[in-house]
């Protein structure tokens, strides 16, 4: 029967038709629903990088603001130092250190909030749910009061007339007040504290999900605690510590509260750097050129992490 | 063989303490199917944790093979457990969870993905050793968590309610296939349910508890023939507990009387009972309806109620006294009339309690 065939066939047309509608519909719907999102992450991030990215690449203001002369003297300044008189370039390490400096500290940060993050995380998801609340309130209770306050009254606990200090001389432990404000040890202990509720909360959204079961049938298939903790509790929240290092060590990177006010501006870090060459500095391409920089190595640094994760991820499975 | 020695488990302190687990003694022989059974809440659960080494006892000693284990860390006994809810490592494949144990245990390479391979050929899933657990099905996660506990050879694999979460017909399945594994291997299964007919068609021996002590242990043929108590008899199968009133013994029979009949030779739990009113067991099955005017009617009633289930159908009579009896038969009487039960002598059973 050749008609049964064709209508057959119209009707496989029509169906197919139908269907590339529905995705084409469904397709409409979602790029609406992104719409706003993309938006704000286009005028508000995009826009200002592509700005920091044109400054970078002119020359600076007499009295801030750039010259519209294309310069790659920003770039060339952040590794060389140029001779007024010759012109000569000499290598100079000078922000090098500072970055470096600034990675470093970032880094303990990060390996400081997890230490301390991890436990408590830990602690939240195993209490029973309807305490958890609670709990989580009490970790994101800090953020109702503004960091720089918070930054103020860690500086009054920690100078030499200070608190701890104080507590230590009146029991006699020590007769001089130790010197803690305005070292890299302040600057670390107020990074630590301000960001470690962003290394508990990805943690625990982890372990809220952890079945703890699995503890129990590790240290029954002969797992010693080190073990289940190593081959059990780590890899399966894993993400959440990945997510939470990534938290801290961004911000932790471009800090520029804490170590102005704790490490009283002595020793530079990123952070303070870019912001001075946008005031006193009077450098914009040179700021940032800087930001740029920054931001370059923490993607080059995420990509390897990540890649790194990937690799770990197939070994397991 | 495992022998729990006078175990007492209480759980909290002062006022606030709930004893699960009351003085328990039993011995577990080796190489055998074990099932403690009971409703939740008898203990059987903390039990089985104990002999884990998830929990540790308040009083008592756990021996295996004549050590006492009943301190050690779970790590540190050869014992495995398979996890109601399975527990299986969402992070492994099929292959890494199974090998988990001999891993931990730093066995050679070779012969952990040999033994791999030899537990999911015994659970028959060789082809889905390379998948991740949660693409498995609630039937194939079971299988995997009995292979991963089975991997280490343990002396002893502990089954806490394993088949619970499966549906009817994958749970006659894997009875089955758990009796296999059990004669396969030679392990000896302690296995933990609520479920009297699962306990009776697995097991070598049963432990019936309830409130956190032992009621009695026995083989299935004995636990359903021989109940000791009321709460036994209730437990295994629908058995009916009737009224008689004890006149002596003779031997170890009892001589018993139902209301207006004439005495008859009966076994019993127990010797020491007083002569006055006792309970008999009366297995549905073994009755026989008989016309009420027959000599051979033992007790008489009215029946109320009949259900039809395929095979015959189950009869509820109203007897005499107001104790309502089931019975199964292969044609039921048609209700309201008044019929005569009768049924072996031997088949009765007068309780303890």
């Amino acid at each position: 029967m050749p008609g049964a065939s064709r209508i057959s066939r119209d009707a496989n047309t029509t169906l197919l038709m139908a269907k590339k509608e529905r995705s084409r519909q469904t397709r409409r719907a979602r790029f609406l629903l992104l719409l706003p999102v993309l938006l704000v992450i286009g005028i508000f991030g995009l826009f200002p990088l592509s700005i920091a990215l044109v400054y970078s690449f002119l020359e600076p203001g007499t009295y801030g603001g750039v010259e519209w002369v294309f310069s790659t003297d920003a770039y060339v300044q952040f590794l060389f130092e140029r001779d007024i008189f010759d012109d000569t370039l000499t290598f100079n390490s000078a922000y090098l250190q500072i970055f470096g400096r600034s990675f470093g500290l970032a880094f303990i940060t990060m390996i400081g909030t997890l230490i301390l993050g991890f436990p408590v995380a830990y602690f939240i998801a195993a209490r029973p749910p309807e305490q958890r609340n609670f709990w989580l309130f009490a970790i994101t209770l800090p953020f109702w009061t503004n960091l720089l306050i918070r930054t103020y009254s860690m500086l009054l606990i920690v100078r030499d007339e200070g608190i701890v200090n104080l507590l230590l001389i009146n029991m006699g432990i020590i007769n001089e007040p130790l010197e803690m404000l305005y070292t890299d040890g302040a600057v670390l202990a107020g990074l630590v504290y301000s960001y470690l509720p962003f290394m508990i909360l990805p943690i625990y959204a982890s372990l809220e999900k952890f079945d703890f079961s699995l503890l129990e049938a590790g240290h029954d298939l002969y797992a010693s605690r080190v073990q289940v903790f190593r081959h059990i509790i780590i890899p399966i929240t894993r993400p959440g510590i990945v997510a939470g290092c990534v938290l801290v060590l961004i911000p932790a990177l471009g800090a520029f509260i804490t170590p102005e006010l704790l490490g009283g501006g002595k020793k530079l870090m990123i952070g303070n750097l870019i912001a001075l060459q946008f005031g006193a500095g009077r450098n914009w391409p040179f700021g940032s050129a800087a930001a740029l920089i920054l931001m370059a190595l923490v993607l080059i640094s995420l990509l390897i992490s990540l890649r790194v994760g990937a690799a770990k991820e197939g070994s397991h499975g | 063989m495992i022998e729990v020695k006078n175990v007492t488990k209480r759980f909290g302190e002062g006022e606030f303490a709930v004893t699960a687990l009351g003085d328990v003694s039993l011995s577990i022989p080796e190489g055998s199917f074990y099932t403690l059974l009971g409703p939740s809440g008898c203990g059987k659960t903390t039990l089985l944790r104990l002999i884990a080494g998830f929990e540790l006892p308040t009083n008592g000693e756990i021996l295996l093979d004549g050590e006492n284990i009943g301190h050690l860390a779970p790590h540190l006994r050869p014992v495995n457990t398979v996890f109601q809810n399975y527990a299986l490592f969402p992070h492994m494949s099929v292959a890494r969870n199974v090998g988990f144990g001999l891993e931990m245990l730093k066995r050679p390479k070779a012969e952990i993905d040999s033994t791999i391979e030899e537990m999911l050929e015994l659970v028959q899933l060789g082809e889905l050793a390379g998948r991740r657990v949660d693409q498995l099905s609630g039937g194939q996660q079971q299988r995997v968590a009995l292979a991963r506990a089975l991997a280490p050879r343990p002396k002893v694999l502990l089954l806490d309610e394993p088949l619970s979460a499966l549906d009817l017909k994958l749970r006659k399945g894997m009875q089955t296939e758990l009796k296999r594994l059990q004669n396969e291997t030679g392990i000896t299964f302690v296995f933990v349910t609520h479920d009297q007919g699962e306990a009776l068609a697995m097991s070598d021996h049963i432990a019936i508890m309830s409130a956190g002590a032992l009621r009695q242990v026995g083989s299935p043929e004995e636990i359903y023939t021989a109940p000791k108590s009321r709460f036994v008899a209730d437990f295994i199968g629908d058995t009916n507990i009737v009224n008689a009133e004890l006149l002596s013994f003779e031997g170890n029979k009892a001589n018993i009387r139902f209301k207006d009949g004439s005495p008859l030779l009966v076994p019993a739990a127990s010797t020491a009972l007083k002569p006055g009113p006792v309970h008999v067991a009366l297995r549905p099955e073994t009755i026989r309806i008989v016309d009420a005017t027959d000599d051979t009617a033992l007790l008489k009633g009215e029946v109320i109620d009949s259900t039809y289930y395929g095979a015959g159908s189950q009869m509820l009579v109203r007897l005499d006294d107001g104790v309502e009896v089931h019975a199964q038969v292969v044609s039921p009487h048609i209700l309201g009339s008044r019929v005569g039960l009768e049924c072996d002598t031997a088949m009765l059973h007068v309780l303890e309690d």
